[in-house]
């Protein structure tokens, strides 16, 4: 009964219907894109949805996500996603995971679900999305906006083009909705082509929207395709993969106590000792601040973004821990001092180095 | 008359959605060049599009009259 409307039609059918509950998608988002294509995945029957996202819920989300209840401000976004779809239909299964896309659990997570949904914010995880996608063989719908335009394409399919065919350019700079400003309806309107590109795909009917990017345009319904082929042929292996993301996080996020303390007069280098009061040994560094750990995120705004900041503790732990919160609260410059005030004050004593 | 179409970030910068222009003898280079200059382009990162196709080679892609150019850029919001 409760799909009857949809079997009726003959491109959908009993046959239809199964394929539908037993596919598995995976949505990386809960953000605008993800609010707008999940209860319609779970309304027609998809067996099992995944969510992923890290995000808890904001009263600024509200104008656009409009899944969440005003009375769910605070709460984790994957959590309240799975409710909601849960109690929209209690027939399918669904999996919230409260953790960001990351180069360790993107590999599982692909090798399990059928078709990935990109519905993230920013470019640095859609190249992550479509190398993951490229090393499991798994194809990904691509949603994504510039205020008043959408674009979307479905990306790996069958062995068609892939994000990298169409932007090779990783270093490029898209503003993203919170710098750029958004409308609920435009996120709207393109998970909407993305949640049909994903039943397409399931059902095998129509023609899905791979080796075409389409753009649509809010304000006067333009509507272009554009045609790619595939140009990016280098094959992905996991273990290329692992040494692309994994190698490249751990190195930018540590420095040595020798580098650390070669930049101890640069003016553009905030030392940060996240450390409590009464820890011993004391550090005397130029341009340094303390500020223990467990009152670090109340205490942002005492630092300056724009500088280089190293952070250290007594031997490493606690300031890895540190660059995790900087880098989520956008502090883009963060590096942990490797063996931290113990490291730092040896080579101080057996090296001589002035310290003002 | 060449017409040219600018998306997204792209179509920020420069103001208008297209334009047309009275250009013949030139390779696609050689017009994102011109219009690199003339709009302070050179931030952004785009793809392009010749006739609703991407092309990747732009040295050796002549373009003709009636060509309709497309400046894409990626983008992230969502």
């Amino acid at each position: 009964m409760r799909y009857n409307r949809q079997i009726i039609l003959p491109e959908v059918g009993e046959k239809g219907q199964e394929k539908l509950g037993k596919a598995k998608v995976l949505i990386i988002g809960a953000g605008g894109l993800g609010a707008a294509i999940l209860p319609y995945l779970a309304a027609a029957g998809i067996g099992e949805i995944g969510i992923i996202d890290d995000d808890s819920i904001e009263i600024s989300n509200l104008q656009r996500q409009v899944i969440y209840k005003n009375d769910a401000i605070g709460k984790s976004k994957a959590l309240e996603a799975k409710e909601m779809a849960l109690s929209l239909n209690p027939s399918i299964q669904v999996n919230a995971i409260t953790d960001t896309l990351n180069a360790k659990n993107a590999i599982p997570l692909f090798e399990y679900y059928d078709i990935m949904v990109d519905a993230t914010d920013n470019l640095h995880t859609k190249y992550l999305i479509n190398d993951a996608c490229v090393v499991t063989n798994k194809p990904f719908v691509y949603g994504s906006i510039y205020k008043f335009q959408g674009q979307v394409s479905v990306f790996n399919y069958q062995n068609g083009p892939t994000y990298r065919c169409l932007f090779p350019d990783e270093s490029s700079n898209s503003k993203n909705c919170v710098d750029a400003g958004v409308m609920g309806i435009s996120v709207g309107i393109i998970g909407m082509f993305q949640a049909n590109e994903v039943l397409k795909m399931v059902l095998g009917i129509g023609n899905v929207l791979s080796g075409e990017l389409l753009i649509y345009n809010m304000l006067n319904n333009d509507q272009q395709k554009f045609d790619l082929v595939k140009t990016n042929t280098i094959v992905l292996s996991r273990l290329d993969f692992e040494k692309k993301y994994n190698v490249v996080e751990n190195t930018v996020l540590e420095i040595t106590a020798n580098e650390a303390l070669e930049q101890m007069e640069n003016p553009d280098v905030l030392f940060l000792d996240v450390r409590n009061e009464e820890e011993l040994p004391k550090m005397s560094l130029p341009n340094a601040i303390q500020i223990p750990l467990s009152e670090l995120e109340e205490n942002l705004d005492q630092l300056d973004s724009n500088k280089t900041i190293l952070v250290y503790c007594q031997s490493g732990m606690r300031s890895k821990k540190a660059v995790e919160i900087l880098k989520k609260h956008q502090f883009l410059k963060v590096q942990s001092i490797a063996g931290g005030a113990l490291k730092l004050q040896g080579i101080i004593a057996t090296d001589a180095v002035s310290v003002s | 008359m060449l017409s040219v179409k600018y998306f997204g970030a792209v179509a920020e910068k420069t103001k208008v959605q297209g334009e047309n222009l009275p250009i013949s003898n030139l390779s696609l280079q050689e017009l994102v060049d011109e219009l690199e200059q003339k709009y302070d382009l050179a931030s952004l990162s785009y793809s392009i599009a010749v006739n609703q196709k991407l092309v990747q080679d732009k040295n050796s892609y002549m373009l003709m009259t009636n060509d309709v150019v497309a400046l894409l850029p990626p983008f992230a919001g969502g």
